[in-house]
């Protein structure tokens, strides 16, 4: 396990993805190392609105010129990250981090993994991604969002998958970019149409993650979904991210999560 | 930095509060549960409890409000795989015990009785998240005191209980603890509160209410922790609701505390008791205090 540390970190860059994403890179005072589907806890400002820290994957870890920066991708949803898209270079946050379990990035049996990200669900596929890219592992990358201006960071994903020989597959669900339709409805074609994948590793909004799971329980197909529930602490502590698993326990998914594999989730999210 | 909360002595005034700080051993990294003054286990119950549906937690201003349910892993367990360890390195231990009837309560200090390492139990009477138990023992004094008093004779180790500011009359709520044998009385637990989705028409959380804690009760939990201790000036308190400083903690000894639970600040910053625990040290060097119990029920009336 990647020891956590709650650090003090800078705002070092930040860029707009989309009208409603950005993405921003947090200096890190020394060297981390994360695994993608990891998260941190950021508090996003120094007063008590908002109280709790965000919880946010972890889109990349880069090292350049001996500074080691972290990378979020933030869609703007309320006062937390409302402050992050504010919040100038250098200023100073904290990041508790890396928390929480990531996906299986090792290859499998019988294809290459399928990676699908729905809207702001991008951060932990784009980070495996480029890991796999970077360990010659094969995978296919499907990029769904609700309109092609909401598709975030293409190029960057594209070059991740092409480097790694695999294909990108972009759909919208108003079909502005890409194919029409949702993203599992891309992935479901492929595989009816006789596409194999060793693991579908996935993070996006719950409704998508609940087609994936049901379109892997069709298609024998192993799936990992890295889930959002909403968190208090990150840590484990204050229950509030419960998860119920098909052995009917409720475990809190930052520390037993945030990814899980479908098959241990309970029956309604394949249903 | 050393005080007590009766017969238990504490190296410092500041504790992790139940239900913040898991079983104990959760954060030892960040923040090892032998540098405060005491740990308070999660609230547990004979058998283990899965809590409440989600969304269980939802923030406010200044403040959260949970409905968790009192999701724990049962006595047994506790005492299987946390406390040893507990032990091992020190901590001093306050089981907060949980139960839906009397015989609950009963049954989680006898089971705890076999163990060594328990410097005190906190009983559970204000939880606002249960529908039996919890907090109908806290709101009516009569049950209370007669909860407290079989509690009293299944242990001869510290008893606290647990107020809910929910009750009708606090001050006859902390009376009928003590007589009914209580070593000392924790305030406040969560203030029952609701959040609503006006746009889905709906409440926010699962359980409909739930409780809020957090620096928007600090307020409320510094006055009933005068109030107490103005009616019971005896009585070792130990103040919560709201402490996020060093300078939150001495405002709740001044109150009349002799200790301090941290709760919600841990969510925010999981080394949120040692930092408290500095900031208090500073602030008494500041003041010139050389006894931080000194400053215990110290507040002063123009």
């Amino acid at each position: 396990m990647i020891a956590r540390r709650d650090l003090a970190v800078r705002v070092a860059a930040r860029t707009d993805l989309s009208p409603t994403c950005f993405r921003i890179a947090l200096a890190t005072p020394e060297p981390l190392t994360a695994t993608p589907g990891q998260f941190g806890m950021v508090a996003c400002g120094d007063g008590f609105d908002p109280l709790l820290r965000r919880a946010f994957s972890i889109a990349g870890v880069a090292r350049r010129a001996g500074i080691t920066s972290v990378e979020l991708m933030v869609k703007e949803v309320g006062r937390g990250s409302a402050l992050l898209r504010r919040a100038c270079v250098g200023t100073e946050l904290r990041l508790l981090g890396p928390l929480g379990n990531g996906f299986t990035l090792s290859p499998g049996d019988g294809g290459p993994l399928a990676l699908v990200a729905g809207g702001i669900g991008l951060p932990p596929l784009l980070f495996a991604a480029e890991v796999l890219a970077g360990q010659g592992v094969a995978f296919d990358l499907y990029l769904g969002a609700a309109t092609a201006s909401e598709l975030l960071d293409v190029e960057r994903c594209r070059a991740a998958t092409e480097a790694a020989g695999g294909k990108l597959v972009c759909a919208t669900d108003d079909g502005s970019a890409g194919e029409a339709g949702v993203i599992t409805g891309a992935l479901e074609r492929r595989l009816t149409a006789g596409r194999r994948y060793a693991r579908a590793l996935a993070c996006g909004p719950d409704p998508m993650l609940r087609a994936l799971a049901r379109l892997a329980r069709a298609h024998g197909l192993d799936a990992e979904l890295s889930l959002e529930e909403p968190m208090g602490c990150g840590v484990g502590v204050c229950l509030g991210c419960v998860v119920e698993l098909a052995d009917g326990r409720m475990v809190p998914s930052c520390k037993e999560g945030p990814v899980f594999p479908a098959a241990r989730l309970a029956a309604r999210w394949s249903q | 930095m050393a005080t007590s909360v009766g017969a238990v002595a504490l190296a410092n005034p500041v504790m992790a509060a139940s239900g913040t700080f898991g079983y104990g051993l959760d954060l030892i990294d960040l923040c090892p549960p032998e540098r405060l003054g005491a740990v308070v286990s999660k609230g547990l119950s004979p058998q283990p409890r899965p809590g409440n549906p989600t969304p269980r937690i939802v923030e406010t201003a200044a403040g959260m409000i949970n409905a968790i349910g009192l999701q724990n892993v049962g006595v047994e367990a506790f005492c299987r795989d946390a406390l040893p360890l507990l032990r091992e390195r020190g901590a001093v231990v306050a089981v907060n015990v949980f139960g839906a009837r009397m015989e609950e309560y009963l049954e989680v200090i006898a089971r705890c009785e076999r163990e060594t390492g328990v410097a005190a139990y906190e009983l559970n009477v204000s939880c606002p998240n249960v529908t039996a138990g919890g907090m109908e023992f806290g709101h009516d004094p009569a049950l209370l005191e007669t909860l407290t008093r079989r509690c009293r004779e299944a242990t001869g180790r510290p008893l606290w209980v647990k107020l809910s500011p929910n009750a009708p009359d606090l001050v006859a709520t902390a009376r009928a603890a003590v007589a009914g044998g209580a070593d000392a009385l924790t305030l406040i637990n969560t203030v029952r509160a609701m959040a609503i989705d006006a746009a889905a028409r709906r409440p926010v959380l699962a359980n409909g209410c739930g409780g809020l804690s957090g620096p928007a009760v600090k307020p409320i939990a510094l006055r009933m922790v005068w109030e107490v201790h103005r009616a019971l000036p005896e009585v070792p308190l130990v103040g919560i609701g709201g402490v996020e400083t060093g300078r939150d903690a001495a405002e709740f000894l001044l109150a009349g505390a002799s200790a301090v639970q941290v709760g919600t600040a841990i969510f925010r910053d999981p080394a949120a008791p040692l930092r408290i625990v500095a900031e208090l040290e500073r602030f008494c060097e500041a003041q010139g205090i050389a006894d931080v119990r000194e400053l215990i029920g110290g507040l002063q009336w123009r």
